[in-house]
């Protein structure tokens, strides 16, 4: 019975140093050689095309498209041409994490991707993580400040950063009773709690903090409560229809009052619907948002300006993106990964992953680039390069996060966006929790 | 607590858009028995050709006629070319659901690739406000209100005051035992489909004036109160999808006031399950059978 027993354990030691030395293997690469790949390498836009947030993927598509199309025109990543493709998450977790499993089983050379979103990050980052795929994610949740996630990235702040420059700026006003009126999404909810802390440590008020069910025919009731808390000012962030109703509403019932959104609030779409509603003078009168602020100038937007611009058959209305931060990322996503393949002699993510950083260190004697082929040259004369994007600088923390300040825009009747503010990176940090 | 009565005026709003959706969707079901989930689509079908008639330069009144004429033609031409078909092989109930969902999925899509994503408004001026106590509305608002409560009465003339009333009474109570009367049941259930379509369509213009914009998906979100005030009515019973839309809509808005807007639908659907609960039939099942009102 001893023996047995003892031969038994014995047998289960083995078992379990064997499965620990099967993994250790698995999540390593040293001594193992990179995959071999054969045809078009495929890069994912992976965010919602359809749902309330269905104007998220097509303004990350319009990153991924022209960053391929350069590439492709500089020969492509190790003789490999690029592409694009849209994974639609519906901006629903339970559609999301089917849909990543699918992408990932069934995508034929997958190299990396653009997202998630808010939506459906929590959800689905493990998942990617898992299969070794470089993301760089548009989720400005605050979760992922101190991600440990080995193929997570970030090129954006986080959603809470957003809520602490709109709260500086209304402060700046001279703004003091502030009304937060957010959707009852994920992506919208996350900018709230440093909203109302930054607010309150500001010196100003939050009167009224009004959560919305997002899509009602109705929000005449909402309103009445908002009107009777006489804010001075609104902070919102909802979905085109839901924010569209809910100011028309405002505007019949009482008059509209100035409105701080995010970013999402700057997009095509929620302009549109509630530009329609409202009216686009009324609009122009009353509205700023914040978001991560971008020069939109320099040798590396230039060129992704004019590759935008000329990918019109693919990316309709492109103009409408030129200046849009979070397309700008995407863009230098695609290009950040792309250098690192170059960097690390193959597009086997587990391989060139670990060289993601590498191409955007400012090190000492590394040489500046600002495009695909100005890198791809720089490698094969054996410099170090500092990829400066069509974003800006980019410095990742150890968490993989490259974050900076925000800037406040309005709203022209002519469609452009003036520049109101710019508030600094480091007045969001002294201010967030 | 003051703005109980504001809420209640708006409720009344949101009801009479839900009433006329509702009604026409209960008034189907219970001469077809077919339960049709594409129905919040093809509100939004008919929002865009009302809209198409609206940014042609057609006044809103007008194409919201155009939107109910859509409905109809659209709602008949889905029975006869789609429906229709399955119905005849024997189809039950649960296959009939999974053949309205697909088509539900087919309609908001092909708007989707026709349309793109993106959000539309109508040409129209909400027109001045009215207060009337401590409820306020707009002369926009009123028409809807209006619209709806001729819509009621209409459909209250259509079946107790005309044969072709009769004939969906009938059909609806006993198709086969109808068609051995006499009764033209194909006829009828085509009537019944282009009444339910008109409803559909005005109800999809009146949402979309009310929510001042939308997309490819606003009616398909509207489509659970829908159902859900068909149902708390007693399904299959038009006068009881009129008072389960008063009592969704108007207590979706007291919700809100008294409570957090969070809570709006969860007050709306915790009240129809309670309702449901005691009484499984929905609210007018009893009485509308007693005054053979349909089912």
């Amino acid at each position: 019975m001893s023996d047995r027993l003892t031969t038994s354990k014995v047998g289960l030691s083995l078992a379990i140093a064997a499965v620990l030395v099967l993994a250790a293997c698995g999540s390593s690469t040293q001594g193992a050689k990179p995959k071999t790949y054969t045809g078009t390498l495929t890069f994912a836009s992976f965010n919602p095309f359809t749902g309330p947030d269905a104007s998220f993927g097509p303004e990350m598509a319009a990153g991924c498209i022209p960053a391929a199309n350069t590439i492709n025109q500089a020969g492509g990543v190790l003789g490999h041409q690029v592409q694009c493709i849209a994974v639609d998450t519906r901006g629903d977790p339970a559609d999301a994490v089917p849909a990543a499993q699918k992408m990932i089983a069934s995508t034929e050379n997958l190299v990396g991707m653009n997202g998630p979103s808010s939506d459906e990050a929590l959800a689905t980052v493990p998942i990617i993580d898992r299969a070794h795929l470089p993301m760089f994610a548009d989720s400005g949740q605050a979760a992922f400040d101190k991600s440990t996630y080995k193929y997570f990235y970030r090129l954006t702040p986080p959603d809470d950063a957003a809520g602490v420059a709109m709260a500086i700026y209304a402060y700046n006003k001279g703004y003091r009773r502030g009304a937060a009126v957010f959707g009852n999404d994920l992506s919208s909810q996350g900018n709230v709690p440093n909203l109302l802390t930054a607010f309150a440590k500001l010196g100003g008020q939050i009167v009224i903090n009004q959560t919305l069910t997002l899509d009602q025919s109705s929000y005449r009731t909402e309103v009445t409560a908002l009107v009777a808390a006489s804010p001075d000012v609104i902070f919102t962030e909802a979905d085109p229809q839901t924010d569209a109703a809910y100011l028309s509403q405002l505007q019949q019932l009482h008059g509209l009052i100035p409105v701080i959104g995010t970013q999402p609030t700057v997009q095509p779409p929620w302009i549109k619907a509630v530009g329609g509603a409202v009216g686009r003078d009324a609009l122009s009168k009353n509205f700023a948002a914040a978001q991560p602020f971008s020069t939109s100038q320099g040798p590396a937007w230039d060129v992704y300006n004019k590759a935008l611009l000329a990918a019109g058959s693919e990316v309709p209305q492109p103009d409408q993106w030129s200046q849009d931060p979070y397309t700008e990322t995407d863009y230098d996503a695609i290009i950040i990964m792309a250098l690192a393949m170059l960097e690390a002699k193959t597009p086997d993510p587990s391989f060139y992953n670990a060289l993601i950083p590498a191409v955007v260190g400012n090190a000492t004697g590394a040489t500046e680039v600002h495009s695909f082929k100005e890198g791809m040259d720089a490698i094969a004369a054996g410099k170090k390069i500092n990829y400066v994007g069509a974003g800006g600088p980019i410095a990742f923390d150890e968490y993989q996060n490259s974050t900076g300040a925000f800037e406040l825009i309005g709203y022209s009747t002519n469609g452009s966006n003036p520049q109101l503010a710019v508030v600094s990176a480091e007045d969001i940090a002294k201010l967030r929790r | 607590m003051q703005q109980l009565i504001p809420a209640f005026g708006f409720g009344l709003i949101t009801a009479s858009i839900l009433a006329i959706a509702a009604v026409g969707f209960t008034l189907q079901f219970s001469v077809t028995n077919i339960l049709n989930l594409a129905y919040g689509d093809i509100m939004t079908a008919c929002a865009f050709a009302a809209y198409l008639a609206n940014h042609a330069g057609v006044n809103i009144w007008i194409s919201l006629v155009v939107g109910a004429l859509f409905g109809a033609v659209f709602s008949m031409l889905l029975n006869r070319l789609v429906y229709f078909g399955f119905v005849r092989r024997g189809t039950r109930l649960f296959g009939m659901i999974i053949v309205t969902i697909a088509v539900s999925l087919i309609i908001q899509n092909l708007l989707l690739a026709i349309f793109r994503p993106t959000f539309f408004t109508y040409e129209a001026s909400q027109g001045p406000s009215y207060q009337l106590g401590s409820m306020v509305f707009t002369a926009s608002q009123l028409a809807i209100m209006g619209i709806a409560v001729v819509a009621m009465v209409c459909v209250h003339l259509l079946l107790t005051q005309t044969q072709l009333g009769k004939a969906m009474r009938a059909t609806a109570t006993n198709p086969g035992l109808a068609r051995s009367c006499g009764i033209p049941t194909d006829q009828v259930i085509d009537a019944a489909w282009l009444v339910s379509g008109a409803l559909c369509g005005i109800a999809g213009v009146a949402l979309v004036l009310n929510t001042a914009t939308f997309s490819e998906t606003t009616g398909a979100a509207f489509l659970v109160p829908i159902i859900a005030s068909a149902v708390l009515g007693g399904i299959g019973q038009p006068y009881g999808a009129m008072l389960g839309a008063l009592t969704i809509g108007i207590a979706g808005e007291t919700a809100a006031a008294l409570m957090s807007p969070a809570y709006k639908d969860v007050v709306a659907f915790v009240i129809l399950i309670v309702v449901l609960l005691v009484r499984p039939q929905g609210i007018l099942s009893e009485i509308a059978a007693a005054k053979e009102v349909a089912a």
